[in-house]
């Protein structure tokens, strides 16, 4: 109980968080250097590489680029044309890989350090429309970084270098600078994301609702519809610099067709933890535009009821679209999940309130162990077929959905709370 | 080999000139026959025709088949080359390819054409019209070649005819190959049907599909040229048809109505003799020169029927390649003709007879073996007797998959050169389907022994044009050298995509052909002209021509001297992972129920309010069932008070009765 409590500090001694970087830094350089067929391993996976994530691709794109080939002028790489200067400024990967380490490394602990202030910010408890009850029990953002630095998702995706990595430190830096109270600097973050994946460009509703309600008392600007306005019109001029600054580094627009139209059209279909491949793999082909246009639309429509209905608090919002992402996004992988799973402990105070958290757990360990095992069975082994690992997808689809339904309902009766402080541990129900 | 190539080309030409002064004949065809090791025998058939270009512009056919000479007109075709392959060459027992491999494909089908057009979408439809004509005209699925089996090559492939400079600048290669394609008898009939006699007369009699398509390794080439002659005379269009076939001898002559294989019995073994347990009952036989006796009826099912009458009579129409000393036995009114090298002979055939020719079975040498001599000297003595020993070629190639499972693997060539004091220098190019996906930063080439893993010297260019999904195949064309006796390993990754299950073909966990690499080896001194526009980028392994491979129509063909010798590997069959092609309705049920489960789950939270348990309307089983009985209640009371008014009254009737 003592201890515990050692725990569940308020804020984080910077010892303790120095401590914690160096720990996690350490544990990486080690994984990355003591196992050496360890990198290439989970490079492969397909449930850490996505066709949009992938290292491997990455090389790829990069030597074509730096033998004056165009990468998007072919069906292997995907990814965002800054990528390119940015890894061949990188020391060759192959002679001196320890650079690609580090900075793999660096930015989780960027990240992490973006959630630590988002943590102690206390913004997941008391935001500036709602106060909960429960805001008092909570982790301390060592706790919360901890858990995201310790999160073997997190650690595989690292040692396998997807490029997935970037675009979580983006979103990670955009929820703590609007809390800090830097709208532009959010902005900015979100605009990187959304240029690197495309699809964090749906967090900017509630992360404009986030921002907006955190701005500093000194300059702030009384109407929403204006701030939105002019907040949206950021993203966009940085997006329109950041296409224009890919423009010139790789001569065309072939690019857009090749990074973002894949994630639209779905055109390569290898396996991931999603749901989209295997449907899209059996889809009857006068259907698929249609499909298509379906999951997009059923995955944008999240944003606009999520941020409605839990206007009070949009880093809930923010949560809970990620956690939706992670599931219906078109190449999903653990990377995602791992941000997902760092959000979580922000919300410690509603944990009573969560019904199926053993559940949910048991489907999360069930999944990964399983998930590995099934995909050996039908591509290597034989003595499986597509199914076994399209139907772990699913299992895993429907743990994740259940977890992020179980948090809605969590938040929501915790808001509830405040306005009927005497049903407080009481049986409700909903009509 | 080249013995073989420079005998062909001198009576060829010899025939040439005579054609130049007559102006009759122009057409000839020759067939070649030569035995090799291990119980084989290549033989060679070629028919070739000419018409001069006035003729031709002016649709006025002679020789040259009109079928598909309006294709060519009408694709707008300036050189055409098309193979039908079945096999597989046997380089390290037969030596070298017959017409230094020039006249060979991959398995399967294989086209090149040199269209003339303006612009690359020209090139394109006019390929496409050219592939559905062809498609048609031999019976082949020349119209499954694709944008997605189409290249550009850009080192590999040379014009072999004399085209004038003004139309070079326009003209656009353009190949395409279709491994999958099961080469028979369909083929066979067109091919036949474009010659001036038909396979009814001349050496075309001898072709029978039940022969061809059951040799080891089968290939049958069209050739469309124009040659303008070094005089400075009148431009000809040149049609050449070839098919080149290794027949198993020992198969070739077992009787239909017993197809079974038997031992032979012990008096008709070749033994070795020299082997030291050699003697009456034990008997180490002599692979290499087994079967070696043969007829032309025994191995074709039939005898020449004469020869074509439009045929240039100054052409032998059959050739033999044995040893001077073996003795061949002809028929009746033809005349042997040796030709000097001691190891070629030709005959000439009466037109109206039928040919016949055996060859006997040959002797074994009675005299023992001298002293000292090695137990393969006498194995070379005797073989030196009975067969001309193939030459060896400038390379052996052979190519294979790495790795296993169905998600990702490699490929590597091995590639050996024989010869003690002299680099080889060639093209080697492969053109695979989109759904490989190769990873270049892993190509790799190294020399066998040496540890250095990239060894720069190796590979001087890479043309390197990627895959699109769905649209286009991988183009690679790799410039390297071979060291003298040395092999060098060529490695690269890939990965294999994953299809829509539309995609993929009716058998599709027998897995997909992948085409032949072409070597094309570049006759020394040629290299030493292109080394030096590749410049800086060539050391680094992409040199300067994977720069060519970002525009948009594919880069400029490079020009280098003819080739030497080329050779195609085996293709590969590569397996891609399947999906279930049973259930596409489970799985869009599957995950359309996942889907909703979660909507629905985040709907119900989201617009539902929240109560305490005992506020607010009842719901559940327990109210509903409630409701439902106070429902039901008046209905069955008033059921069981009318049963109770319908017994009385059927107690009454009882009564009656």
């Amino acid at each position: 109980m003592n201890g515990g409590k050692a725990i569940v500090g308020r804020t984080s001694t910077r010892t303790a968080v120095l401590n914690l970087y160096l720990g996690a830094a350490v544990l990486r350089l080690a994984l990355f250097t003591l196992f050496r067929g360890l990198p290439d391993l989970l490079t492969g996976r397909v449930e850490i590489s996505t066709p949009v994530t992938s290292f491997k691709r990455l090389q790829e794109g990069l030597f074509l680029y730096n033998h004056n080939v165009s990468p998007y002028d072919g069906g292997v790489y995907h990814q965002a044309p800054l990528f390119l200067p940015l890894f061949s400024l990188l020391p060759d990967f192959s002679t001196l890989p320890v650079f690609t380490y580090l900075l793999y490394i660096a930015i989780d602990l960027l990240s992490a350090n973006a959630l630590l202030k988002i943590a102690d910010a206390g913004e997941a408890g008391s935001s500036a429309l709602f106060t909960s009850l429960r805001r008092d029990k909570r982790w301390s953002g060592l706790v919360v970084a901890a858990v995201f630095l310790f999160n073997p998702f997190t650690i595989a995706t690292c040692i396998g270098r997807s490029t997935s990595v970037f675009t979580t430190c983006a979103i990670l830096h955009a929820v703590a600078k609007a809390i800090a109270g830097a709208p532009f600097s959010a902005m900015v973050a979100l605009s990187f994301a959304a240029y690197l994946s495309m699809y964090p460009l749906l967090l900017l509703p509630p992360l404009v609702l986030l921002s907006f309600d955190r701005q500093l008392p000194a300059r702030a600007t009384k109407s929403l519809a204006q701030f939105a306005t002019s907040h949206v019109a950021i993203v966009g001029g940085v997006l329109a610099a950041l296409f224009g600054m890919s423009y010139l580094i790789t001569g065309s627009w072939e690019f857009l067709p090749s990074t973002y139209g894949v994630q639209l059209t779905l055109s390569d279909l290898a396996p991931n933890v999603g749901l989209w491949w295997y449907f899209f793999v059996e889809m009857f082909d006068s259907f698929r535009s249609f499909f298509l246009a379906v999951f997009w639309m059923h995955l944008s429509c999240y944003v606009g009821a999520l941020t409605l209905r839990i206007r009070r608090q949009p880093l809930v919002v923010i949560t809970l679209l990620m956690g939706i992402f992670n599931i219906f996004k078109p190449y999903p992988s653990i990377s995602d999940s791992s941000l997902f799973l760092a959000m979580i402990p922000l919300y410690r105070h509603v944990f009573p309130l969560m019904r199926y958290t053993f559940l949910v757990a048991a489907i999360i360990m069930y999944t990964t162990f399983l998930g590995p095992a099934f995909y050996h069975l039908w591509i290597y082994a034989g003595s499986g077929n597509a199914n076994f690992f399209y139907a772990i997808t699913l299992v895993w689809g429907l743990g994740l959905s259940l977890l992020v339904c179980d948090l809605t309902f969590a938040v929501l009766r915790d808001e509830w709370e405040v306005e009927r402080p005497e049903m407080v541990g009481k049986d409700i129900r909903q009509i | 080999m080249r013995r073989f190539l420079s005998f062909i080309f001198v009576s060829l030409l010899s025939s040439c000139f005579i054609q130049s002064t007559t102006a009759s004949a122009d057409y000839h065809e020759q067939l070649v026959l030569r035995p090799l090791p291990l119980s084989a025998l290549l033989a060679s058939f070629n028919f070739r025709s000419n018409t001069t270009l006035s003729a031709f512009e002016a649709h006025n056919f002679r020789f040259f088949p009109r079928s598909l000479g309006q294709i060519l007109q009408h694709a707008g075709t300036r050189e055409l080359h098309l193979r039908f392959s079945l096999g597989r060459w046997d380089a390290e027992s037969w030596g070298a390819r017959p017409w230094d491999g020039a006249r060979e494909g991959g398995t399967g089908v294989e086209l090149w054409a040199w269209l003339e057009a303006e612009t690359d979408d020209e090139a394109d439809h006019k390929w496409l019209t050219l592939t559905n004509a062809l498609s048609g005209l031999f019976c082949a699925s020349l119209n499954f070649i694709d944008g997605t089996r189409t290249t550009r090559p850009v080192m590999s492939f040379q014009p072999e005819g004399d085209h004038p400079n003004s139309t070079v600048t326009n003209m656009h290669l353009l190949y395409g190959v279709l491994p999958h394609e099961v080469v028979c008898t369909e083929n066979l009939t067109p091919f036949l049907k474009l010659l001036p006699c038909k396979g009814k007369a001349g050496i075309a009699s001898l072709l029978d599909g039940h022969k061809l398509f059951d040799a080891s390794w089968q290939s049958m080439a069209i050739d469309v040229r124009p040659v303008c002659p070094a005089d400075g005379g009148e431009c000809v269009l040149e049609i050449e048809q070839t098919i080149d076939m290794v027949l198993d001898i020992e198969r070739s002559k077992r009787p239909r109505g017993n197809p079974i294989p038997r031992p032979l019995p012990g008096h008709e073994l070749h033994c070795n003799s020299s082997k030291p347990y050699h003697a009456g009952d034990t008997c180490f036989p002599v692979d290499s020169i087994a079967h070696q006796d043969w007829s032309l009826s025994q191995l074709f099912g039939k005898t020449i029927k004469g020869t074509c009458p439009l045929t240039d009579p100054n052409t032998p129409p059959v050739c033999l390649q044995v040893p001077d000393s073996r003795a061949v036995s002809i028929s009746e009114g033809a005349v042997e003709k040796k030709n000097g090298d001691r190891v070629s002979r030709c005959f000439d055939i009466p037109p109206e007879a039928d040919f016949e020719l055996a060859l006997p079975r040959p002797e074994a040498p009675t005299s023992p073996p001298a002293q000292g001599e090695s137990e393969d000297g006498i194995q070379l003595l005797i073989e030196e007797e009975v067969l001309v020993k193939p030459e060896t070629p400038l390379l052996y190639a052979e190519r294979s998959f790495t790795g296993h499972g169905q998600e990702r693997g490699g490929v590597q060539t091995i590639l050996r050169n024989p010869s003690p004091d002299t680099a080889v220098e060639f093209i080697y190019m492969e053109s695979l389907p989109w759904f490989m996906r190769i990873y270049l930063h892993t190509m790799a080439a190294r020399v066998e022994g040496q540890a250095s893993h990239d060894n720069p010297s190796l590979i001087h260019e890479v043309y390197y044009r990627p895959a699109v999904d769905r649209a286009r195949g991988t183009q690679l064309e790799v410039r390297m050298r071979v060291p003298p006796a040395s092999t060098v390993f060529l490695t690269y990754d890939f990965e294999k995509s994953i299809l829509r299950y539309t995609e993929y073909p009716p058998d599709a966990n027998r897995g997909f052909d992948v085409a032949a690499a072409v070597i094309t080896i570049l006759a020394p001194g040629s290299g030493s002209e292109s080394s030096e526009s590749d410049g800086a980028g060539a050391g680094a392994g992409a040199g300067a021509g994977a720069g060519a491979g970002a525009g948009a129509g594919g880069g400029q063909q490079r020009r280098f001297a003819a080739a030497a010798y080329s050779l195609r590997t085996t293709s590969l069959l590569c397996s891609l992972p399947t999906p279930d092609f049973s259930m596409p309705y489970n799985v869009i049920i599957f995950t359309s129920t996942a889907i909703a489960l979660c909507f629905g789950g985040m709907f119900n939270i989201l617009v539902r309010r929240f109560v305490a348990a005992d506020e607010g309307p009842k719901v559940g089983l327990g109210p509903a069932l409630t409701k439902l009985g106070a429902r039901l209640r008046p209905a069955f009371e008033r059921l069981v008070r009318r049963k109770g008014r319908r017994g009385v009254d059927g107690v009454g009737g009882e009564k009656d009765l």
